[in-house]
């Protein structure tokens, strides 16, 4: 390969890997915001993900409903699926096993759940996707070609992540969810309703989910297993250190760069192998991650 | 809802006395008389439970002793079944040599994937292997050289020098005695110091350490024996199964296996037995409705976790004794 092409690839793997690397960035945030609060790595995130654009298609494609009835119907629908599984399912949990392997394991089943409610569906036989409602015509940004759905995909996403962090960091209720984050029981004395605010950041996270579902839908083949894509999630979350905000959504750019660069210079089919070798990298050389912090034990 | 939710070797010794007793023997005596009136397909799916109750036992020894996850059982699997194929044809070591070949190959590739990840969160062993499993799943489907690649992989009848094993009842006694093995294997390891600085572990790490236990090494440590366990179960397969494909080797075999410890009842060895062979039998009854499959083993994992985490068994006992005391 002669230097001009590998510029070309370069400059085109940056381009698409922001791209895709958005949306893993959406979904990693949605995970490492859950972990913060509950300890728990919600293994069902991919398959909220999936589920919520199949909402969304249903809703637009087969009941023909407006697109600005859609686009909040779905947000809701993810935000009361999520709130109401922490709400009536992980406290029941919580309240029977003390353990936080039971947690970990009722996400799993929710995941399977999902799965196998969508696929009764039917619509993921025939792999679709969802109408396009910006202008797939393509821009060229120095030598990477992209189109303005990339665009608008990569402002989208920066637009959500900005908001949800100045919500984390500068309001009452974000300070309420990181004060949740450190010390529970802490928190409830000086009057942190826990139960809300666990149903909220659930919901919240089931929203940005959503949010990324509607955003990459366009994109790719709808199927029932799209939610696999949660694997580049983790990875994004652990090269993030896995408890920081930014990291995740730096995690999200990185992998998704990686993914593209892959794809490009060694081979499509490695792909599968992208995020397990890049879990493995931060593992040997960084394993706290570009933004983790040391690591302090919970006392018992 | 009784106050030591998970077996102490006191409950075990509990656990085997009078009815339970009865019941074990003649559990033993059908198991033993199974191939002599029986049809070769029930044959079949007893080899099958066999096999699924020494990855039960693999998962429990990370998962109910340990408080781990691993979402790679099914890779470690994987490794077991070609590795000993592999060693038995190509290498002609007797078939129980290239079972203990096998559960050592997943047995160090646990212990290499358990040291990288537990240095860090415990948390991220789960993350990790949930992406070994994937990335085991592609080098099964695409390894042609070793696997066969996407068209499966044609075993040979496992060979125990002179003789081969060609059918299901032939490979009946084997399988049933490694199976025995195992259990007793988990059962020493279980009651061991190593087993009591698992439960440590799991029930405290700050104690744990306090009392002199190194956390991580018996995490990894963990970790290592229930990949090589499984690595074993795979060895067992080979023993009266010819074919294999990469397709069941995915994250549904892991969930399947998970699904079993959890109705079995988390932590008890007892349980991982148990919910092997009920949950077996239900998921082959299941196979009636594949469209339902991933909506039940959710469902199940999900009201289990609610309602009854310490498993059917134990959950049945607790509604018994409730009646018994008319409440």
């Amino acid at each position: 390969m002669d230097l001009q092409l590998a510029l070309i690839f370069l400059q085109q793997g940056i381009a698409s890997g922001l791209v895709s690397g958005s949306v893993y960035a959406l979904l990693a945030l949605a995970i490492v915001v859950i972990f913060k609060t509950s300890d728990v790595p919600n293994f069902a995130q991919g398959e909220v993900f999936m589920a919520a654009g199949y909402v969304a298609l249903y809703l637009f494609v087969f009941q023909k409903m407006p697109i600005w009835v859609v686009l909040p119907a779905t947000l809701a629908i993810a935000f009361l699926a999520m709130a109401l599984f922490r709400r009536f399912v992980l406290d029941q949990v919580a309240k029977s096993a003390k353990d936080l392997v039971y947690l970990v394991i009722a996400t799993l089943g929710l995941s399977y759940v999902l799965k196998g409610l969508v696929r009764r569906t039917g619509f993921g036989d025939t792999p679709r996707s969802f109408p396009a409602l910006v202008s797939t015509d393509s821009v060229m940004i120095g030598q990477a070609s992209v189109t303005m759905l990339d665009l608008a995909i990569f402002g989208a996403a920066v637009t959500v992540m900005a908001a949800f962090f100045w919500m984390f960091n500068y309001t009452k209720t974000g300070r309420a969810m990181r004060a949740v984050g450190m010390n529970p029981k802490a928190a409830q004395l000086v009057g942190v309703d826990l139960r809300r605010c666990h149903m909220l950041i659930w919901g919240l996270s089931g929203v940005i989910s959503a949010i990324a579902a509607l955003l990459i839908s366009p994109k790719i083949l709808m199927t029932a297993d799209m939610g696999s894509i949660v694997m580049l999630a983790f990875a994004a979350a652990i090269v993030g250190g896995f408890s920081s905000l930014p990291g995740a959504v730096v995690g999200g750019f990185v992998i998704g760069i990686v993914e593209n660069m892959v794809g490009l210079f060694i081979s499509s089919r490695a792909i599968v192998l992208a995020p397990f070798l890049a879990i493995l990298i931060v593992l040997v050389l960084r394993p706290q991650g570009l933004f983790g912090g040391k690591l302090t034990i919970k006392k018992v | 809802m009784s106050s030591t939710p998970l077996d102490s070797p006191a409950t075990a010794r509990r656990a085997l006395s009078g009815p339970a007793l009865i019941g074990l023997v003649a559990a033993a005596l059908v198991a033993v008389a199974l191939p002599v009136f029986t049809s070769g397909y029930v044959v079949y799916i007893a080899n099958l439970l066999l096999v699924f109750v020494v990855l039960c036992l693999g998962l429990h020894i990370v998962i109910g002793e340990t408080g781990q996850f691993s979402m790679a059982h099914a890779a470690f699997y994987g490794i077991g079944i070609y590795a000993s194929a592999l060693a038995n044809r190509a290498v002609d070591l007797p078939y129980p040599v290239a079972m203990l070949f096998g559960a050592l190959v997943a047995g160090a590739v646990g212990l290499f994937i358990g040291a990288l990840a537990l240095r860090m969160r415990d948390i991220y062993l789960a993350l990790a292997t949930f992406a070994f499993g994937e990335a085991m799943q592609w080098v099964f489907a695409n390894w042609d050289s070793v696997t066969n690649g996407p068209n499966g992989l044609r075993i040979s009848p496992a060979r125990f020098g002179p003789i081969d094993i060609l059918s299901d009842k032939q490979a009946y006694p084997f399988v049933l005695f490694f199976c025995l093995v195992m259990i007793g294997l988990t059962v020493a390891i279980s009651r061991s110091r190593l087993g009591r600085s698992f439960r440590a572990v799991r029930e405290s790490e700050v104690a744990a350490m306090a009392m002199g236990i190194d956390v991580r090494r018996a995490r990894i440590v963990s970790f290592g024996l229930s990949a090589a366990i499984a690595g074993f179960a795979g060895g067992m397969f080979g023993l009266f199964q010819t074919f294999i494909h990469p397709d069941s080797l995915g994250f549904q075999t892991t969930i399947l296996v998970l699904t079993m410890v959890v109705v079995g009842g988390l932590g008890s060895i007892a349980g991982a037995i148990g919910g092997a062979i009920v949950f077996g039998l239900i998921s082959e009854v299941l196979r009636q409705a594949p469209q339902y499959q991933e909506i039940i083993y959710g469902a199940i994992l999900i009201l289990f976790m609610m309602y009854a985490p310490r498993g059917l068994f134990a959950f049945i006992g607790d509604r018994i004794r409730e009646a018994r005391h008319g409440r």
